[in-house]
């Protein structure tokens, strides 16, 4: 059992290490509502470019969509609802982040699946290395042994 | 369980999703978007025409009506789905509403456009804000949308219609060519 400690607390560790990134890969939550606007017009696909986003295209589509991202929030929605009020017209296309949790947890959970199936391997072949070879039969049959390739040298 | 029949295992669990993956995937055009306005009913938009009068999508309601939304400088794409659209108001007058939106244009430049390739007499809706083209979640002209007579959207076209397309579309409501 000792010998599984390893791969086990390298898993954990791994799976540790794969919910920090997720949490820190996604954005923080800003605190003003300009911050807020600047924050959902970068989640979103500009509808008449080329992968930008709207924050950063110059579009009048995407002054538009800013404007209006300005709008709902001095109106009082919250972020979720802004971003929902796009994807009711543009659908999910319109989001440049996927919105499916899947999607943030398949990679670090498919990486994970793939150490520990490495890790077992490495462990298993460790194993099967250090079986101590067996002696080969007893005296009497180690002497048949030496006299049959004695007799088949001479 | 032995690591040995979990190798079998391990070949439809990463072959089928992959390859699934990619027998769809490859297969989609990543410049067409579905449409999450289609069965849906189309969203309430009004707006100065042409014309200087008011228009407001409940006039649409009684009868199946084509949104078009074009712009003058969306060149050759709107002037080739022009007589498309001329033809179709014409083929089915009283029955068929058509309406057009007009795409970060000017009134100038699209009354410049009608009396170069013609003005089909429907109403021409000036999108000043741009708020009618997100609410119909649009990406770029032309584009167009089929309403039933209920006033549902049943099915939205991206790109330049041809003559057989919008046979078809126009069918699908129950005009028949």
């Amino acid at each position: 059992m000792r010998r599984m400690a390893l791969p086990v607390a390298a898993a954990a560790l791994l799976a540790l290490a794969g919910l920090v990134a997720v949490e820190w890969l996604r954005p923080a939550a800003p605190a003003t509502r300009a911050e807020q606007a600047r924050q959902i017009a970068a989640e979103l696909r500009c509808p008449d470019c080329q992968s930008l986003s709207v924050a950063e295209s110059q579009t009048a589509a995407a002054a538009a969509i800013r404007t209006q991202i300005v709008e709902l929030l001095a109106a009082g929605r919250t972020p979720d609802e802004v971003r929902a009020h796009f994807v009711a017209r543009y659908g999910e296309w319109i989001l440049l982040a996927p919105a499916a949790p899947i999607a943030w947890w398949l990679p670090v959970v498919a990486l994970l699946a793939g150490i520990s199936l490495l890790a077992a391997w490495l462990w298993r072949g460790r194993r099967r290395a250090s079986v101590a070879v067996p002696e080969p039969g007893d005296a009497a049959s180690r002497a048949r042994v030496r006299d049959e390739v004695e007799r088949l040298d001479a | 369980m032995s690591l040995r029949s979990l190798r079998w295992l391990a070949v439809p669990i990463l072959i089928v999703p992959l390859g699934w993956l990619l027998f769809t995937g490859l297969g989609n055009d990543p410049r067409t978007i579905p449409s999450p306005l289609v069965g849906k009913p189309l969203p309430a938009f009004s707006g100065t025409t042409l014309d200087g009068t008011t228009f407001s999508s409940a006039e649409l309601a009684g009868r199946p009506a084509v949104v078009n939304v074009w712009a003058s400088w969306c060149i050759p794409a709107c002037v080739d789905e022009h007589p498309v659209l001329l033809a179709a108001a014409a083929d089915h007058a009283g029955q068929l509403a058509v309406v057009g939106i007009l795409y970060q244009d000017t009134a100038d430049d699209a009354r410049g456009f009608l009396a170069r390739y013609g003005d089909g007499g429907w109403p021409n809706v000036l999108d000043a804000s741009g708020r009618i083209a997100i609410d119909l979640g649009v990406t770029g002209p032309p584009e167009t949308f089929f309403v039933d007579g209920t006033g549902i959207v049943r099915a939205r076209h991206v790109g330049p219609l041809t003559a057989e397309e919008m046979a078809e579309q126009l069918a699908a409501l129950g005009l028949a060519p």
